[in-house]
């Protein structure tokens, strides 16, 4: 394992030394230092894929909390076929990433899309999901609606260990639905929420598939991330020592966020329900 | 007044069940239309209003495999797929039993798991694809199988570790002060024990595999390309065969929809690395 992923990372940090390039012969064996670093760090676009992931990643992780936190709620009352509702509502979570981007192209077609269509019947104007001004939004939805079930199930597994007695108690001395979620329900489920929104900043920062199969990044760069941005540099341009530059930023730019996060959750907070 | 309650609770249950299946429905509903345009003819589903009732038919799947040959690209998961978890989990179970037993932290181990499991696939795609290149594995399945295998065997062994951590130590002493042998204890006590949690472990490792697109891009062209990489050549097709789209969606979704919910009970735990039980 150390081989077959630290190999490429060590190789890759030599190549962003290089001024190689594919297209260039001979390329490879230019030593150009740390001018790709400084190229990169410089370029517009760069920033703009930077900006994109913050938003996208931001965006989504809080609205896939919120909603999480809904729907594990919802799912935590008592009414018929509960456990059949719960697996049933695992499913947009499994279902092979790329297979969610070519559909919901489909979903967000302007004139012949289903979105479109019931939006008409409910009287509003159809939306030009994949256009310049709403792509980015469009995109933030589709992982909405995959990642939300993540976040439930986990706040789920918190609910179903919180001790019913603490509640019936506080009840008993006369506190509220709300005053119960709010003092009680929610410290509780607040390192759930934590290790779920860990993993998920992880996950949602190196996200590629949907996005690539939905917009290919576009139109013109508003939904690409640093993934597609990575991507098209070294497999569009074949620019290898900027593509691996960029990639030892990206690697740097990721573990600055997660590792501490996920370091803190599993040296501290680890929930076991036993 | 006990009956009273007692109705207004099932009228209070009745009434959550129903706003469950409209919740359901509404929020399922992508996924519902993706399995219902597999069974429509196509150009039911671009027709403006899209048709709900339809006459089912299975043109699509029937375009999928005589025109689109879709059957090479199922086979090829299947193939990169499953000996990608029988390797991981052959490796690691043995690895994540040893280190059962010698920390109870496992510090080093975790920052390499950790490591493994943040960097973004793209960050290391520009060297494998030129190692691969170099070494002549371009569009092979062992090119797949390897990086497939890495990527997870950290993973595998961190969870396989807590399945193996929550027996009792003193079965193994007692195993080997009987006579046992480590390896007997390990095949003759331990798996068995750990039976479950090494399904579970195969199907997360599964379903990562089967899901994986990024390294499937880059390693592939004509030979070994996975079915979530057919998903790319609809997208560029001129004039998109959506029945076509409909029914390769459900046949790749389907099979990681199953295996999550055959292991539902083990998903928390699967997903969190084992933070949360």
């Amino acid at each position: 394992m150390l081989l077959v992923l630290g190999v490429p990372l060590v190789y890759s940090f030599y190549y962003s030394l290089t001024g190689w390039s594919l297209v260039i012969p001979g390329s490879d064996q230019d030593f150009i230092g740390l001018l790709n670093y400084t190229d990169v760090l410089k370029s517009s676009e760069f920033w703009a894929s930077i900006r994109v992931t913050l938003i996208y990643a931001v965006v989504a992780v809080s609205l896939e909390c919120a909603l999480g936190i809904m729907f594990a709620v919802l799912l935590n009352l008592e009414f018929f076929g509960r456990g059949l509702f719960r697996s049933l509502m695992l499913i947009p979570m499994v279902i092979t990433p790329a297979v969610v981007g070519i559909f919901w192209k489909l979903l967000y077609e302007q004139d012949s899309g289903v979105f479109n269509y019931l939006l008409g019947t409910l009287g509003f104007e159809p939306v030009p999901w994949l256009s310049l001004t709403v792509a980015l939004a469009s995109v933030i939805i589709m992982d909405v609606w995959q990642s939300t079930p993540f976040f439930t199930l986990i706040i789920l597994a918190g609910l179903q260990s919180l001790d019913r007695d603490t509640v019936s108690a506080a009840q008993a001395d006369g506190a509220n639905a709300l005053q119960v979620f709010r003092y009680l329900t929610l410290p509780h489920l607040v390192p759930y929420i934590m290790i779920a929104a860990a993993f998920r900043i992880i996950g949602v920062m190196a996200d590629f598939d949907k996005i690539f199969l939905l917009t290919l990044g576009g139109p013109g760069n508003v939904t690409t991330t640093l993934s597609v941005y990575a991507y098209n540099t070294g497999f569009k341009v074949f620019d290898i020592g900027r593509t691996t530059a960029i990639s030892w930023i990206y690697v740097v730019f990721v573990l600055a966020i997660s590792a501490p996060l996920i370091w803190r959750l599993f040296r501290g907070a680890s929930v076991n329900r036993h | 007044m006990a009956i009273s309650s007692r109705t207004n609770r099932t009228t209070r249950k009745l009434l959550w069940t129903l706003f469950w299946c409209v919740l359901a429905f509404v929020y399922l509903f992508p996924y519902t239309w993706m399995v219902l345009t597999g069974f429509r003819h196509g150009v039911d589903t671009i027709s403006m209003p899209p048709r709900f009732i339809f006459e089912p038919t299975l043109a699509g799947f029937r375009h999928l495999f005589e025109v689109t040959g879709f059957q090479k690209y199922i086979i090829n998961s299947a193939v990169v797929t499953i000996l990608s978890v029988v390797l991981v989990i052959g490796v690691s179970a043995p690895a994540a039993y040893a280190l059962a037993q010698i920390s109870k932290r496992g510090g080093a181990l975790l920052v390499a798991i950790l490591v493994a499991r943040i960097i973004p696939g793209i960050a290391i795609g520009v060297p494998v694809y030129l190692l691969a290149t170099r070494l002549h594995q371009l569009d092979t399945y062992q090119a797949l199988v390897i990086i497939n295998v890495a990527v997870n065997i950290p993973f595998a062994i961190w969870l396989m570790r807590s399945f193996f951590m929550e027996v009792h130590p003193t079965l193994r002493e007692a195993a080997i002060s009987d006579g046992c042998s480590e390896w007997q204890v390990f095949t003759k006590i331990m798996l068995p024990l750990v039976l479950g949690g090494m399904l579970a472990t195969s199907v997360f490792v599964f379903i990562a595999v089967w899901n994986e697109f990024l390294f499937a891009l880059i390693l592939t062209t004509s030979v070994s390309p996975t079915a979530p990489l057919a998903m790319l050549g609809f997208r560029t097709q001129y004039g998109v065969q959506w029945d076509a789209v409909g029914a390769a969606a459900f046949l790749v979704s389907t099979p990681v929809i199953v295996f999550a919910f055959i292991m539902q009970r083990y998903l928390v735990q699967g997903l969190t690395m084992g933070s949360v039980k």
